[in-house]
């Protein structure tokens, strides 16, 4: 809460506090590795400040300790600054092993040398993971970097009892025509329809990917991402011809707001629709038990026949082991022991719902709001991570951010925007 | 200069070293070489290899990873990038706000609690109270005040989907981000003026005085020519100010293009994942923007003062 108060303060402050623990941490570590073997302490980067994943990460952490004896330190940095500050980390003292995104994000540093090769970590525990997953954690030089944690879907939330109430269904909402007449039956009762959020320069982005994905599907989009498409196609137009038929139900200060402020729109039942990714389904819980049990998600709607629902965003959260660290066999271990059931089920030790990349989880014992993302996610048939996951950072960060901002600023705008889009990807420096 | 005064001169010179011992030389040695050691290290090297690197592709991790880029960087920026105009529109508008409007209520306020009206102890301590705040901590304190669930829209009663979009909505964000930097800038200026009006020799306002010159008349004809170094300073540091501008603004907005000013272009460019030298061009311009103007200033007033 404090977070949300003055995040920035709480994020620097941190920021030094983790990197004086971090500091103090190597320091013993390298200290003790002169007289114990490599199964030294290990200290672990975990990249967020919000209560549940942080007992989520504290647990695996205790339990670790409490199965080998191993002291592990966890260093929390707010997730911005985290990401800010990885290239600077990883090239600096960074923790041993630490919290990380699959993906684009993760091949980058792996190209760089800053992360430690893990396959043979992968051949102990890979049979408890997706082929997918194996792909999604694989660097460009075929070994793998990264072990997933956990995964969410991005898809439209809503309050059940707040449809109810209306008398909609949104079950039903397939199409594009369902969801017009849907926002329109919310702008009606006199609410927000679609909650939306841009502040942090990010958040729009899911919704980007999910229209570009519905309208010309999955190829196109990764395409467009990697450069191979053209901003200034007319196929990227149509998406923000939809987008604009969408402003109209959403929040007046969506640049104002960031994803908790969206969120916050929800939970005080002032919007009916909320496109973002299910992880906020924790904040609801903090809330209380029925806030959350009244929370619900599904599908974006089709648009396109030709491809119906079969994309999602689904980005994958995990582990990976800092080249830099100063304990690699150690944070080799905790990575295994982090990633595999036994992590999983530290973590489900804390009563917090996680929806886990392992295939050894038991999914006949998530709640119904899991199940269901299950079920979202089980309709795909193709999954991205998310467009700042999927792209060049020096493009997704600096370029495509601003970009749609200025976008929500004067929509009408919209082709000289795709233009300069574009001639800046032209002008990206060849990797 | 002729030939017999430069003996003696020299000579001067000579019995003037002799006045160095060993330890005094070894000492001096440390005192003058350990700081221009740092300042060179920890000052001009980085700004030397930045305005270097400004003209290459990297992506700040691998050394053998530069490459030669030449002008690209800054081709990008100047042709290809709308919000480095944006930001530049930005920067314009805060150092002319500041130059028209902070900086000459600071010396009114300054000038006005000289004068000792009534009250003026508490003036003093309101308008100086800001200043000891970092700009950062003022962007905490503002955005908690304004913010969408914050201080202002509560006391209004306004829901988060009805709040006024203090910091969103592009026709007034850059004015409210103006008033809170002046709100910090008026007191700096007016602490900075205070200082020198009360080193002003009273004499000089007393004749004045008897010469029968008005307030205004004394203040434009008498104080404030009288006042000329710390006057120099404050336009200075107004221009400073203006130009690096960056902790305010990205409490508020973070990294991304939610009022894009130059500090923020820096930072969204050089740090972080997307690190790229686009960031570095970016600084040696903020650096040329900022150095050139006052430079040019400072040659300005100091050839005058040798006239």
């Amino acid at each position: 809460m404090l977070n949300k108060i003055s995040g920035h303060e709480v994020d620097r402050r941190l920021l030094l506090k983790g990197a004086a623990a971090g500091g103090l941490g190597i320091a013993g570590a390298t200290m003790l590795a002169g007289c114990a073997s490599d199964s030294g302490p290990v200290t672990f980067g975990v990249r967020t400040v919000d209560e549940s994943p942080m007992a989520q990460a504290q647990a695996i952490v205790d339990a670790y300790t409490a199965k080998t004896g191993i002291e592990v330190t966890a260093n929390f940095t707010e997730s911005n600054a985290f990401q800010n500050n990885l290239s600077q980390y990883l090239q600096g003292t960074p923790d041993d092993a630490f919290q990380w995104m699959a993906g684009y994000r993760m091949q980058f540093f792996a190209d760089q040398g800053l992360l430690v090769d893990i396959s043979d970590v992968w051949d102990e525990i890979g049979d408890q993971f997706s082929d997918s997953y194996k792909i999604a954690s694989t660097g460009s030089d075929g070994n793998q970097y990264f072990l997933p944690q956990s995964w969410y879907p991005w898809g439209l939330h809503f309050r059940k009892s707040m449809m109810a109430e209306i008398g909609l269904n949104p079950e039903d909402i397939y199409n594009w025509d369902d969801m017009m007449a849907a926002l329109e039956e919310l702008k009606g009762q006199g609410l927000i329809g679609l909650a939306s959020a841009d502040k942090g320069g990010w958040e729009a982005m899911g919704t980007f990917d999910i229209l570009n994905a519905r309208i010309n599907g999955y190829q196109f989009h990764v395409d467009l991402l990697a450069g191979r498409e053209k901003w200034t196609d007319d196929k990227v137009k149509e998406v923000f011809r939809h987008w604009e038929m969408l402003l109209p139900y959403m929040n007046t200060n969506v640049l104002d707001l960031e994803w908790d402020g969206a969120m916050q729109l929800l939970l005080q039942r002032q919007a009916g629709l909320f496109m973002n990714g299910s992880w906020f389904g924790a904040n609801f819980l903090e809330q209380s038990q029925e806030d959350y049990d009244d929370l619900w998600i599904v599908p974006f709607p089709e648009i396109n026949p030709d491809h119906g629902r079969d994309t999602i965003d689904a980005p994958l959260d995990g582990i990976a082991v800092a080249a830099n660290g100063s304990n690699d066999a150690g944070a080799k271990e905790f990575v295994k022991f982090a990633a595999s059931i036994e992590g999983v089920e530290a973590q489900l030790s804390t009563g917090i719902p996680l929806t886990s990349a392992n295939n050894l989880q038991d999914t006949s014992a998530y709640d119904p709001f899991q199940k269901q993302q299950l079920a979202v996610m089980g309709e795909a048939k193709y999954i991205t991570q998310f467009l700042d996951r999927d792209t060049r950072p020096d493009f997704a960060g600096p370029v495509v951010g601003p970009s749609f901002q200025e976008w929500f600023r004067d929509p009408s705008s919209v082709d000289s925007i795709l233009e300069s889009m574009q001639s800046q990807w032209d002008a990206l420096p060849p990797l | 200069m002729s030939v017999e005064t430069a003996a003696p001169r020299g000579e001067q010179v000579a019995r003037r070293r002799r006045f160095f011992t060993r330890q005094d030389k070894i000492t001096l040695g440390f005192f003058i070489g350990i700081p221009t050691f740092l300042h060179v290290a920890l000052v001009w090297f980085p700004a030397i290899a930045t305005i270097g690197l400004s003209f290459t592709y990297w992506t700040g991790i691998k050394i053998e990873d530069i490459t030669w880029a030449g002008l690209a960087n800054y081709e990008n920026i100047f042709f290809n990038t709308p919000i480095f105009w944006d930001a530049v529109r930005n920067n314009t508008i805060w150092i002319l706000w500041f130059f028209f409007i902070a900086t000459p209520l600071g010396v009114l306020l300054a000038y006005q609690i000289d004068r000792e009206i009534r009250g003026h102890k508490l003036y003093q301590s309101a308008y100086f109270l800001p200043v000891v705040l970092s700009l950062a901590v003022t962007g905490i304190i503002w955005n908690f005040l304004l913010r969408p669930d914050g201080f202002v829209n509560g006391l209004l009663g306004l829901p988060i989907s009805e709040a006024i979009s203090f910091f969103g909505d592009e026709r007034y964000n850059i004015w409210v981000i103006m008033i809170m930097a002046s709100w910090r800038h008026i007191g700096y200026i007016m602490l900075l003026y205070l200082a020198g009006l009360k080193a002003v020799d009273g004499a000089l306002r007393e004749a004045a005085t008897i010469d029968g010159a008005t307030e205004w008349q004394t203040f434009r004809k008498v104080v404030f020519p009288a006042m000329k170094p710390v006057n120099i300073i404050v336009i200075v540091i107004t221009i400073i100010e203006s130009l690096r501008a960056f902790d305010m603004v990205y409490i508020i907005y973070g990294s991304s293009g939610g009022l894009p000013i130059l500090g923020v272009l820096v930072f969204n460019n050089i740090a972080g994942e997307g690190a790229s030298m686009k960031g570095a061009a970016y600084a040696v311009i903020l650096f040329l923007l900022s150095i050139v103007p006052i430079i040019t200033y400072l040659q300005q007033q100091f050839k005058d003062d040798v006239r």
